[in-house]
This record gives structure tokens, C-alpha cells and sequence, in this order.
């Protein structure tokens, strides 16, 4: 595992990403069973970008940080060893994946700590992390409500949020214009800050 | 809510975002009209699209990321909190400073030496691994035997509870990269920073150590403003097999890869990015890129992911430095090119030449400024920066693995203390380091504006008190006492010894009062020839570690191989010659001066010393050559040194005093604990200048900067008499013989304000003092004929001249003895005996030539009526000495003054003297080494208005010079002055006023040599008032 993730700097088409791209090929023919696979790649990513936390590179808003962030979904999507017509289709896929993993990764720790975690803001959430855990959980469940409202707003959620894509990529994905994908996200963004009890009005 | 509903609420809500905010309210009023629960959905979430902000704005990889970062570091902390307040082997942990990558370090108490320790444990996945640990504990203990100023120490490698951790030097301050923080430092920082990044680099390479990270997270910015190198010898931890230098790793890390992040990539050098074998140049690149970045403020290779980077590494040429920071000195700009070249064999090839390169520029950089800066505005820099940003965010893990911070210990010695220097105790058994290596460390720390070291005056003074040999050898015992009874603050003794062909070179400084060991410091050295380069590192060691900042001991820390000579014996020499001029005086001291210069015919200081005693001789152009020399070489010699030889230079061989004025400001700037400045401006730049009032007041300043030196009482004593204040220029005396200092100088003060005293018994007893001692007697001999003469007992006066010159002369100083005679040479001048004037004249210029005798000659020879050999020496002055300020403003003047009235036009003389007005109040050259010449141009003067028959004008010129007796002293002119007003009044009418003044000359004459033309014209000129 160590080895074979281990990032070759430098060079278009690497062993991971290909082998990611095989998996992500896999999921989409519907075999599930390769999330167990993608799972430990995504976590890889995941404690990676950790330890530049703990490092002290602590602003999540950093231009390295965004660096860093890319490089991730760099290595779990291989762009430039795709066929064009495949990548949008990947990015869509692998931000599904994405936010499957990570959800699921924030259940388990949520069970690790055996729940009852206390609730915490979404203003704190969004600035600087807060306990996101448990809000990774409310928010999944709050996009499947949305979903039934407006599958494209989800959507645009999901791969903006989870797949870490552009509005341009999001746009290609779903075959909309930007401004269409700036308007969906506008107003999903308020609609689920709300359902997850951001606003202090009483609705 | 069904879709259509839902599209309804979206499309409102779209429009509304359209439209200001102000209108938008209206907006929703009209567009909802009667539907207000649609109007209220569509409200509700307006706000929240205005709350939510950065809601989902980052992406959840980044958040989750964040989340576990934060755990581990709760639970982290949870771990290692409890050992808080443990024992850990012999320490005691306080607290901890932080964690990182490489595991967590705390703060701890040694409980055996009582000091502090930062402790850093290892992690536990390393700990286990039996063949990582080998590696770490071979590396440390390389790493530990490093033993370097700007590397942070390893004291120990220790175990506890299966845990291994490494001891080492707790620090204060911030790391490089936290310092930088964005912004490029001050050129001056980044030099002398810089300068100790490379030292340190070169210590290591040479130990064979290569750091392979080195970059401005692991360099260490100390609050006294030091370098120091963090981790050496740990970096090769983090490798892995592939050897590609990659991130620390953590317990989190151990399950997966260690991966790279672009903050460390960009240190890289080229052949660490291609995996290749790595030697001490890959640190040399990585040291341009911190050199960079401290430069500029940014990297010079960057790029949004590690591939941008390594590219730009391998294949681009970073934006010139000069480009982002205009005020970077373009040769910083070229040693960053040189350290940053891609092929390791076109850099420098080694750490020791770019710290050569970085001295050199920080040299030029400095003696550019040298004139104009003052050493405060740096220091006042510096301690703005020195300030230690103490992170004190709780749970933030904003450490990386050298962020240590640390108490800040005060330093150990104050710019009020002073230092007794020891003999080297020399167990080599080689007698070339006797005294030798007290004298280099002399010279290094006498570089430092700090520091200050108890003169050898005092130290011989106290020994003779002691009951002690002058040449007693000042054993550590010998010097604790001295420290003592001076109410010195420390004892510094060193040692030498052999250890097979290698020598171990040690300094120890120790409180003499508490007995506390300030400093202690070892080095090993190879070979003979490296013995003075490890005591230059030595000693600037100490100087750092007994509290001098850091650019004071940066800015002046000339080599010792340097500041004085890369030869042993030729040091040997120089050595002994001082150890001789304190006991025996400047006279014995010239053959080892001498033959220091004749081993290393380079050695600059060696040079200065015998311009220096020369000078004191009175052998002024014999100085004067040794001080061009010196200047000539001045590179090769501490700063210290370097501002003597240049004020000494335009002081004494150009004569420049405006410009050897400021160079003793500048010089007092950098070293305000240097006293020689200010006997410089108290002896011969003010009083030329005619400012005795400033030369006073330097004067006491030098007596308090060196106490025990009897020069600054002197100049105070002679300063005070120009001034005619004589009741403080007998007070200056007295200071110095409260003291127990007896100089030459002194005697003669004594003898000169007895004179204006009129006391002929102090007069007497001076004079009885001097008989017998060398260099003593001639002077107060000369100066009993200038007496004698004064007063008109021209015989005797002769005959005294005569035994002063023939004293000199049987001491070698040819140029004394001529200064002597040309005095006398212009006693016959002035009162008329032409025939005698002459061949005194030539008598003296025979014996030997400087601008003086030229002077006195020409002088003497012009107003004798011989007018073309006057001329001929009077051109030869203004060729051979454009700059000299005495010559240029006083002698010129007035010796073509006198040649006009030769010419019988005293309006051309009145016009040449225009040029003696600025200083003519001042004491020239001639008036310091020889007693004469001190208001001339205003005597010359007098005497062009009486032969221009201008009566009124004439007697306010020669009033002038009766005003102030303490100028004048014993010189001639200044009892002619008296005649001379006679005559002035007595062409005016004034015959009452010119009758007292002839008088006053008649009285002072009344037993003089009846024989004297002059005497003989007063007295008719006087009958004929009657």
C-alpha cells in the first residue's frame, strides 16, 4: 500500500492514479466492492493533508493549502491519463466516491467516540473545521433531502463540496453554463445552511 | 413542497440575489404580493445565502483533514501532558514547548548541572525500529560532536520508559522561517545570519555531516539575534529507503506515506529531487534557497503542487533577488546565483567560501557606511527584532520540529565590566604560544564595543602593588587577584595543551567576585597553524555568550589571522613588544615591532605600533612612514585597529585633521569604550583646530574611559592651559599622581604651569625629578632653555638646548634633536642674530628633516633674511604636504608672510595671513612636538601692520597673543609680543600705553644678555619714549 501510492512527482499517468482510475471504472460498472479498495487511497490523502495541519500550516485558507487540496484530488483522479470524454464522467464519480468515504469515515469516528458529541455551530464548522464529523453526517442527510427537491442543486453540492471540483468542471460534468452552476450553488448553499440550522431564525 | 413550488421559491430567490440590497425587500413585497408564506420561504433563505459565508467553501477532504489533525492533537496532548512535572533520567520536564513530525519536545531541568534542556522524544514507531535508532544514535552522536556556536547542541541520547530521546540546548526565540514571515530582513541580519548559517554548515561538512534539510524552518533565530542550525545529523531519520528526503513522519504517518509537502520540496537541491546520491553541496543549494528567502521574503522555486516545484528546480532560474528587494547589495544577488546553480560542480563548493564571500560584503557594506552611520541605529534595529515571538496558542501545533522557545537568560556581563586577561597556561611545551595567545585574544576582544579589558598599565600598576615583577607571568591566580583588587568583574584564563599532534585550545571566563564560571569553551585544533583561527572562533564565541549582541560581535570580528598575522612567531614578536613598551617603554619595544614586521612584512598592526612609538619618540616622519605602511595595509587588521591607523594616518602622515576629526567621531560611534578616540581629538586634531574646549572635554572623557592612562591627564593638564584655566590643569596632575601614574607628559605639564605660575622652585623641582631619565630629561631640558630664553639668558638658554639635543641625539631621535635646534634657530631669529640664525638653521636641518624642522628653518631662515632658501624649503612644505591642516592654515602663511616683508609689502603679507584666520588660535604640528609656532600667523601679522605703519591694527594683533599666555607658554613671541605693542602704541602716539608695554618686556629682560640686538633696540627705542 505504502509503495504503491507512494506519488511519482512529475510524471503524467502514475501507478496510483491509473489504479485509482481502474477502480473508479469498476464502481461505475457497479462494482461496490471496490470502495474498500478507493477507501484507504482517499484516508492516505486525508492524513496527509492532516499532518499539514499539525505541522502548523494551520490557515485552511493558504494558497499551499489550496495546493495541497488539488494535489489530492490530483492523485485520486488522474486528468491527464483520461480520454476526454471520460473525464467528466470521473469527476462525477469520483466525487461520489469522495463523499461516500468521507462520510463514512466521519461515522466511524463519531462511533469511536461512542457519540453524544456535542453539537457545534456550522459557523464555527465552516471557518475552522469545528467537529466536523458529525456535521459531514447531517449534511449528507440534508443533500438526500435536497436531492428529492432538486437532483442538479445535490449534485452541484457534491461535486463541488465532495469532489472538490470548479464551477467550470461542475458545469462540464453536468453539461450546464457556469452561471448556471453559480446559481444552483447559491441556492443550495442557503438551503442546506438552513436545514442545518445555521440561520437563527425560528422557521 | 412540490417541484413547481420549489422552482418558484428558486427563481424569487435568484432575482432578489440579482438586485441591491436595498431594493430587494421591495423586490419580495411586490414579486410574493399576496403569497406570504412563499414571500417568507424565500426570506428565510435569503439570510441564510447571507449567513452562510464560507459554508461548503472548502472542500470536505480539507475539513475532515482538519478534524483529525485537530483529535491527534488533543490526544496527543492528553499523552504527553502527564509527563509534565515527571522525571525523565536526571531531568525534570517543566512543561512542554510543542510537538511536531518528529515527536514532542518539552521543556526540562537538568537536576544535575541545573540548567535548562528542551527533551524531544522520539516516536514510538522509530523508537522500535532497532536499525532506524542505530542510525539516529550514530548520527546524533556525529551530530553532538559538533560543538558549534550556530548549531544547536546535543547534549545527550537518553532512553526512558522504552522511549529514546535526545537532550539538547534549550534556545529562545523563533525559527527563520516565522522571523522571515513574508518579508525580506534587513540587508545587515541577513548577512550576519547568513554568516553564521554558513559557519555553521562548514563546521559540519567538515565533520563530515551533511543536513539534507536544511531550510528556514529548521534554522533557529535566537533572541540575542544568532543563528542556529537545528536537527543536524536527524534529517537522514526521515529518509526513506529510496533516499528521497521526505517529511517527518508521525504516529498518524506510520500507517500510511510519508508523501511530500511543498513547503519542504522547495529547499531541495536538484540532485534531491532526482534521488541522487547526496554530498555537503546539496546543503549549499538549499542554503541559497534560504538565503533567498530571506532576502526577498518569497521562494525562489514555487508552485502550486510538488511537480511545479521540482520543475522550476530542475529547469528554471528564479526571479533575480534584486528584483524583489531593491535594496539587496547585487553581490548578495550574486552569491545566491552561485548557490543556487543547478550543477553542483559550478557552486561554491564549499560552505568556508561563501561565508568568506558574505564577510567580505558585509565588510564593504560596512566601511561604506562607516563614515556616516552610527553604530545605534543597528542596535536599536536588532533589539527590535531580537524580541522572541513566544507562540503561546494553546493545543495549536504551529511547532515544527525546531521550534523550541525558550527562557531568555540574561547576559552575564554588562558594557560597565571589565576583564583581566591571564597568561595562556601553555602545556605544549612549545614556547611560540608564551604570550602569544594572550596577546590574539587581546586583539579579538578588543574588536568588541562591549568588552573592555583592564589596561596592562593597571595590570602592571596593581602588580607592582602587589609586590610583583613587572615581568611577573600573570598566572590565573596572579590575574584572579588583580581582577580583584582592580574591581575587574572577570578573569579570563585560557590554556593550551597537546593531545598527540593535535592541541586542545580552552577559555574559561570566571566571576572573580562570586567565583561563578561564565563561560567555558573547548575546541580542538589540528594543526599549529589553525591555533589562531580557533581562538578568533573562540573568542567570538565568548564574546557572544557573555552578552555582546550579535552585530556588534558580526560587525566586528576581524579573523585574528587577519586583524594581525597568520604567523605564530611574527605574533610571537608583536606580542613581546607590547609586554616591553608596558614595562620598558616605546623605545625597547622597537626592535620586536620590528621584527614582527619582518617576519610578516604584511602585518599591519605591527606597523601601527612602531608608527605609534615613533611618534611618541618625537621621531614624527619615522612614525609618519610606519603609519603609511600600516594605512597601506589597513585591510588586514581589526576594525579597532583599522580606525587607529586611519585617524592616526590623517592625523599624523596627511595631517588632515577635519578628516582625521571624522574618523575619530565615527571611531568613538563604533567602540564608545574606546578611549583612544578621544585622546586623538584632545591631542592633536582640537588644539590644531583652536578648540580647547572640546579638547578638554574629550580629554576627561578619555581619563574616565581609561583611568589608569596617563595620557588623557596630560591632555586634560595641557588642554587646560591653553585655555588658561591653570588651577584645573594642576588639578589634572594631581589626578594622575593620585594614581600613581607618572608619565613624561605629566612632568612636563607640571614644569609648563609651574612656568606660567612664574614658580622657578616647582620649576626647579621638575627639573631635578627629570635628571637621569631617559626621554624624561631632554624634554624638561629643552623645555628649561625655552624658559631661559624667555626670559632673555640667551647663553644658558643655548648651552641647555644644546645638552637637550646631544640627550636626544645619544637616544637615536635625530628628529627631536633637530626640532630642538631649529627652536633655537629661531630664538636667534627673532632676536636678531641673523649670523647665528642661520647656520642653527642648517644645523638643524642637517640632522634630519620633517615638516617641523622644514618649518622652523624655513621660518627662521626667511625672517634672517635669506629669503631664496626659505622659499625653496616653504615650496617644498606645500608639495610633500597638501592635506596637512597645520601646514596649509599656519606655516605657509606665515613664513611667506615674513618673505613679503622681506620684499617690503606688508600688504601682501596681510593679504597671504588671510589664509592663517580660520585656525589661528590653534596650536599647529610644530607647537605639539617641538614648542613653537603657536600663534605666528597672528605674531607675522602684528608685524606686517607695523611696517604698513598701521599702529592700531598692529597692537590689537599683538594684544591677541598677550590674551592668552597659556597658548603660548614659553615660546619667544610670546614675550617679544610685549616690545612688539610697545612699538605699536608708540607709533600711534600712545606713549603712556607703550611705555608700560616696553616695560613689561624690560622687566621680564632685566637680567638678560645685554649682548641680544633686540634687547639692545628695546632699551633705545624706550629711552627715546622718555
Amino acid at each position: 500500500m505504502r509503495k504503491a501510492t507512494r506519488p511519482e512527482h512529475n510524471e503524467a499517468g502514475t501507478s496510483s492514479s491509473r489504479e485509482v482510475s481502474e477502480l473508479l471504472q469498476a464502481w461505475t460498472n457497479g462494482d461496490r466492492g471496490v470502495l474498500d479498495r478507493l477507501t484507504p487511497i482517499v484516508y492516505d490523502e486525508l492524513h496527509r493533508l492532516a499532518r499539514h495541519y499539525m505541522k502548523g500550516e494551520r490557515s485552511g485558507h493558504s494558497l499551499q493549502t489550496t495546493a495541497l487540496v488539488n494535489e489530492a484530488y490530483m492523485r485520486l483522479v488522474d486528468y491527464k491519463g483520461m480520454q476526454w470524454q471520460n473525464r467528466a464522467h470521473f469527476f462525477a464519480v469520483s466525487a461520489q466516491v469522495m463523499r461516500r468515504i468521507l462520510v463514512d469515515h466521519a461515522r466511524r469516528r463519531n462511533l469511536k467516540r461512542g457519540g453524544g458529541v456535542p453539537h457545534v455551530s456550522l459557523e464555527d464548522t465552516a471557518i475552522v473545521g469545528g467537529d466536523r464529523a458529525a456535521d459531514l453526517i447531517a449534511l449528507d442527510d440534508a443533500m438526500n433531502e435536497l436531492a428529492k427537491l432538486d437532483t442538479r442543486k445535490a449534485e452541484v453540492v457534491e461535486m463541488r463540496f465532495f469532489g472538490g471540483l470548479s464551477v467550470e468542471e461542475t458545469a462540464e460534468v453536468l453539461k450546464v453554463s457556469p452561471v448556471t452552476v453559480m446559481r444552483d450553488w447559491r441556492t443550495a448553499k442557503a438551503w442546506l445552511y438552513r436545514e442545518l440550522g445555521g440561520t437563527t431564525d425560528g422557521r | 413542497m412540490d417541484a413547481d413550488r420549489w422552482k418558484q421559491v428558486d427563481g424569487l430567490l435568484q432575482s432578489a440575489l440579482e438586485r441591491a440590497p436595498e431594493e430587494r425587500d421591495a423586490f419580495l413585497r411586490n414579486a410574493c404580493a399576496a403569497d406570504r408564506a412563499l414571500e417568507s420561504e424565500v426570506r428565510s433563505l435569503l439570510r441564510a445565502q447571507q449567513q452562510a459565508g464560507s459554508f461548503l467553501e472548502n472542500p470536505a477532504i480539507e475539513g475532515a483533514a482538519l478534524a483529525i489533525a485537530q483529535q491527534h492533537t488533543k490526544e496527543t496532548q492528553a499523552d504527553s501532558d502527564f509527563l509534565i512535572g515527571r522525571a525523565v533520567s536526571h531531568y525534570r520536564i517543566v512543561g512542554k514547548l510543542g510537538s511536531g513530525g518528529m515527536g514532542v519536545v518539552y521543556k526540562a531541568v537538568d537536576t544535575e548541572l541545573g540548567r535548562f534542556v528542551a527533551l524531544k522524544f522520539l516516536p514510538e514507531d522509530l523508537s522500535r525500529d532497532p536499525q532506524a535508532l542505530e542510525r539516529f544514535r550514530r548520527e546524533a552522536r556525529a551530530a553532538s560532536a559538533l560543538n558549534h556556536a550556530n548549531i544547536c547542541t546535543i547534549y545527550e541520547i537518553g532512553k526512558h520508559d522504552g522511549q529514546s530521546f535526545i537532550a539538547m540546548e534549550f534556545l529562545d526565540g523563533v525559527t527563520l522561517k516565522r522571523r522571515i514571515a513574508g518579508r525580506p530582513l534587513e540587508t545587515e541580519l541577513i548577512l550576519s545570519l547568513s554568516i553564521e548559517i554558513a559557519d555553521a554548515l562548514d563546521a559540519a561538512h567538515a565533520a563530515g555531516i551533511v543536513h539534507r534539510d536544511i531550510k528556514t524552518a529548521n534554522i533557529f533565530v535566537t533572541k540575542r539575534g544568532h543563528a542556529k542550525v537545528l536537527d543536524f545529523g536527524l534529517a537522514k531519520l526521515s529518509l526513506n529507503d529510496e533516499g528521497m528526503d521526505l517529511n517527518a513522519s508521525t504516529k498518524e504517518e506510520s500507517l500510511t506515506n510519508p508523501g511530500t509537502a511543498v513547503g519542504t520540496v522547495a529547499y531541495m537541491s536538484p540532485e534531491q529531487v532526482r534521488g541522487k546520491e547526496l554530498d555537503s553541496r546539496s546543503d549549499l543549494f538549499s542554503f541559497g534557497v534560504v538565503l533567498y528567502e530571506t532576502a526577498t521574503g518569497t521562494l525562489p522555486f514555487r508552485g502550486e503542487t510538488t511537480g511545479v516545484v521540482f520543475d522550476s528546480i530542475l529547469n528554471r532560474s528564479p526571479v533575480p533577488p534584486v528584483r524583489v528587494n531593491a535594496e539587496l547589495p547585487p553581490e548578495l544577488e550574486r552569491i545566491i546565483g552561485k548557490c543556487l546553480e543547478k550543477d553542483p560542480n559550478l557552486r561554491y563548493q564549499h560552505s568556508s567560501e561563501i561565508r568568506a564571500d558574505l564577510r567580505r560584503l558585509r565588510r564593504d557594506t560596512d566601511s561604506a557606511q562607516l563614515a556616516a552611520t552610527a553604530g545605534t541605529e543597528t542596535s536599536s534595529r536588532i533589539k527590535n527584532h531580537g524580541i522572541g515571538i513566544v507562540v503561546a496558542a494553546v493545543g495549536v501545533l504551529v511547532l515544527t520540529i525546531g521550534g523550541y522557545f525558550y527562557l531568555h537568560r540574561p547576559p552575564r556581563l554588562t558594557d560597565k565590566d571589565t576583564i583581566v586577561l591571564a597568561d595562556f597556561v601553555n602545556t605544549t611545551g612549545d614556547p611560540v604560544f608564551d604570550g602569544t595567545l594572550r596577546q590574539g585574544l587581546a586583539v579579538q576582544l578588543e574588536q568588541s564595543p562591549f568588552l573592555s579589558l583592564i589596561s596592562e598599565e593597571r595590570i602592571l600598576h596593581t602588580l607592582s602593588l602587589m609586590g610583583q615583577s613587572s615581568d611577573a607571568r600573570l598566572s590565573p591566580e596572579l590575574a584572579h587577584e588583580v581582577c580583584e583588587r582592580t574591581a575587574s568583574t572577570a578573569v579570563l584564563d585560557g590554556s593550551i595543551a597537546g593531545l598527540g599532534s593535535q592541541y586542545v585550545l580552552g577559555l574559561r571566563a570566571k566571576n572573580c567576585r562570586t567565583g561563578d564560571i561564565l563561560d567555558e569553551e573547548q575546541v580542538e585544533v589540528a594543526r599549529k597553524e589553525d591555533v589562531l583561527n580557533a581562538l578568533t572562533e573562540i573568542a567570538s564565541t565568548f564574546r557572544t555568550r557573555v552578552g555582546e549582541s550579535l552585530v556588534t560581535v558580526e560587525k566586528h570580528d576581524t579573523p585574528l589571522a587577519e586583524a594581525t598575522t597568520p604567523s605564530l612567531e611574527a605574533l610571537k614578536a608583536y606580542s613581546m613588544g607590547w609586554k616591553v613598551v608596558a614595562s620598558r617603554g616605546g623605545d625597547a619595544a622597537v626592535p620586536f615591532f620590528k621584527q614582527a614586521a619582518a617576519i610578516d612584512p604584511q602585518f599591519a598592526a605591527a606597523y601601527a605600533s612602531l608608527g605609534l612609538m615613533y611618534g611618541s619618540m618625537g621621531e614624527t616622519e619615522t612614525g609618519t612612514e610606519n603609519i603609511r605602511r600600516a594605512y597601506e595595509l589597513r585591510d588586514r587588521a581589526s576594525d579597532n585597529e583599522k580606525f587607529f591607523i586611519t585617524a592616526y594616518y590623517d592625523g599624523r602622515a596627511t595631517g588632515n585633521q577635519k578628516k582625521a576629526q571624522q574618523t575619530c567621531e565615527a571611531w568613538k560611534q563604533a567602540y564608545p569604550r574606546e578611549s583612544m578616540p578621544h585622546s586623538f581629538l584632545a591631542g592633536f586634531i582640537y588644539p590644531v583646530l583652536g578648540e580647547y574646549e572640546k579638547a578638554a572635554e574629550e580629554a576627561q572623557k578619555a581619563t574616565e574611559l581609561a583611568p589608569d592612562f596617563g595620557v588623557g591627564y596630560a591632555l586634560l593638564g595641557f588642554n587646560s592651559l591653553s585655555l588658561d584655566r591653570l588651577g584645573e590643569a594642576e588639578d589634572a596632575a594631581r589626578r594622575a599622581s593620585e594614581r600613581k601614574i607618572e608619565t613624561r607628559d605629566l612632568a612636563l605639564l607640571r614644569y609648563d604651569a609651574a612656568f606660567l605660575k612664574s614658580d622657578t622652585g616647582g620649576m626647579q623641582r621638575e627639573a631635578a625629578a627629570a635628571r637621569g631619565k631617559s626621554g624624561v630629561e631632554e624634554l624638561i631640558s629643552d623645555h628649561q632653555a625655552f624658559a631661559l630664553a624667555y626670559t632673555g639668558h640667551l647663553q644658558e638658554a643655548r648651552k641647555m638646548s644644546r645638552r637637550a639635543s646631544d640627550l636626544a641625539q645619544q637616544a637615536a631621535h635625530r628628529e627631536e634633536a633637530a626640532v630642538f635646534e631649529t627652536r633655537a634657530a629661531l630664538w636667534e631669529a627673532f632676536y636678531g642674530n641673523a649670523p647665528a640664525a642661520k647656520p642653527e638653521a642648517m644645523a638643524a636641518l642637517t640632522l634630519a628633516k620633517n615638516r617641523e624642522v622644514e618649518y622652523g628653518a624655513a621660518l627662521a631662515l626667511a625672517i634672517a633674511g635669506d629669503s631664496s632658501r626659505a622659499q625653496t624649503l616653504t615650496n617644498d612644505l606645500e608639495k610633500s604636504f597638501p592635506e596637512d591642516t597645520s601646514v596649509k592654515f599656519n606655516y605657509l602663511p606665515t613664513v611667506r608672510a615674513f618673505l613679503a616683508l622681506n620684499h617690503d609689502d606688508p600688504a601682501m603679507a596681510i593679504e597671504l595671513l588671510q589664509a592663517a584666520v580660520p585656525y589661528e588660535l590653534g596650536q599647529p604640528r610644530s607647537a605639539q612636538t617641538g614648542f613653537f609656532g603657536a600663534l605666528y600667523p597672528i605674531y607675522a601679522r602684528g608685524q606686517a601692520y607695523l611696517a604698513a605703519r598701521k599702529g592700531a591694527e598692529a597692537a590689537r594683533e599683538f594684544q591677541k597673543i598677550l590674551d592668552h599666555p597659556g597658548i603660548m607658554v614659553g615660546d619667544p613671541v610670546g614675550v617679544l609680543a610685549h616690545l612688539q605693542l610697545g612699538r605699536a602704541y608708540a607709533m600711534q602716539g600712545d606713549n603712556t600705553k607703550a611705555k608700560t608695554a616696553y616695560q613689561d618686556f624690560l622687566i621680564l629682560w632685566k637680567d638678560g644678555d645685554p649682548e641680544i640686538p633686540i634687547l639692545k633696540q628695546a632699551k633705545g627705542e624706550y629711552a627715546k619714549l622718555q
